[in-house]
């Protein structure tokens, strides 16, 4: 549980600064960037943080699901341009897609 | 009694777990294909729910919210397979930088180009931005930078799908598919479906995949609120 409490506080940190200086970035991320940080500084990965990530990674699909079902609302919004939004994403993916491949194509071979 | 029990919170909390357990075994069933990810069941059956009894999203939100709020510390522990990733693959760290930034901002920057000269909404061209998110981090952004978060985690959603089905045979017609190309390409433009995708693929296509998942996510959270 230790690792929550070290995700909570990042979190909570993130949050305030968010606030106090009212950053654009949203607080967890700015809590994620802060806990990238100090891990740089730490050089590894405490055991804790290790063990709550392999608990939570596996669920976070599960706390995505109840924003996407807000998806109801948008009925009107999805009946009216849906083909073309999926047209769009469709398309958009390609040159994106390319370009990254090509750029990491000439790239040494393992890890 | 029925009645009653759709007006309990704790109903659609006890409801949303249980369809997502529901749609993991449904995954294990399809021998863990990518194209049936245990969220994607869920949220059907879910919104099948809702519907079918005239529930208002307040409402289940009202439930759903307790598990909607994890998502910030799950935001904060990506840091951690950052963090591994930046260590693992530093010497090509540069390489890498440039080919996530340059191919997630392309693909955003036509999809952003297309719903604004299409459909010229400005709710749906600020959230077309996040589609190349991986899904918590797209919610927390579309948030912040006036976007519609429901919108943003389906957009994200049907991204990652389409990315998984037409990355690898487009890259393979383009003799672009080194594992490390098509992995990173996955990851980039399909995040956790394209990730999925890619561990069917093989090692280095999935370690690559999340990567660039990753760091898409990080370097577009950054971004994106900076320059909306």
């Amino acid at each position: 549980m230790a690792g929550l409490l070290i995700l909570l506080f990042f979190l909570l940190l993130g949050t305030l600064l968010q606030g106090a200086f009212s950053l654009p970035l949203p607080g967890s991320i700015l809590g994620m960037l802060l806990l990238l940080i100090s891990l740089i500084l730490r050089g590894k990965i405490p055991e804790h943080l290790a063990s709550i990530s392999q608990t939570l990674a596996p669920l976070l699909p599960l706390f995505i699901i109840p924003v996407s079902v807000g998806v109801v609302t948008q009925k009107a919004l999805l009946q009216e341009h849906g083909l073309l939004l999926l047209g769009i994403l469709a398309v958009s993916l390609i040159p994106g897609a390319l370009l990254c491949a090509w750029i990491m194509k000439g790239g040494k071979a393992g890890l | 009694m029925i009645t009653e029990l759709l007006q309990l919170p704790l109903f659609w909390a006890t409801l949303t777990i249980g369809a997502f357990i529901l749609g993991q075994q449904v995954y294990r069933l399809s021998g863990n294909s990518a194209f049936i990810p245990p969220i994607l069941t869920g949220i059907v059956l879910v919104v099948t729910v809702v519907e079918v009894t005239g529930t208002p999203f307040s409402t289940y939100m009202q439930g759903g919210d307790y598990l909607h709020q994890m998502l910030g510390p799950v935001v904060v522990m990506l840091a951690v397979p950052m963090y591994q990733f930046l260590h693992s693959m530093r010497k090509q760290i540069v390489r890498i930088v440039l080919a996530v930034s340059l191919g997630s901002g392309v693909t955003v920057a036509v999809a952003a180009g297309l719903a604004h000269w299409l459909i010229g909404d400005a709710a749906i061209t600020t959230t077309m931005h996040t589609k190349s998110i991986t899904t918590p981090v797209a919610v927390a952004v579309s948030e912040q930078v006036g976007g519609i978060p429901a919108l943003a985690s389906v957009f994200v959603m049907i991204t990652g799908l389409l990315g998984a089905l037409m990355i690898p045979p487009l890259l393979k017609v383009t003799r672009l598919d080194q594992p490390q190309a098509l992995g990173l390409a996955l990851g980039t433009c399909a995040h956790a479906v394209g990730t999925g995708r890619a561990m069917e693929l093989g090692a280095q296509q999935s370690a690559y995949s999340a990567m660039a998942m990753t760091l898409t996510g990080t370097l577009h959270a950054v971004v994106l609120p900076l320059i909306l």
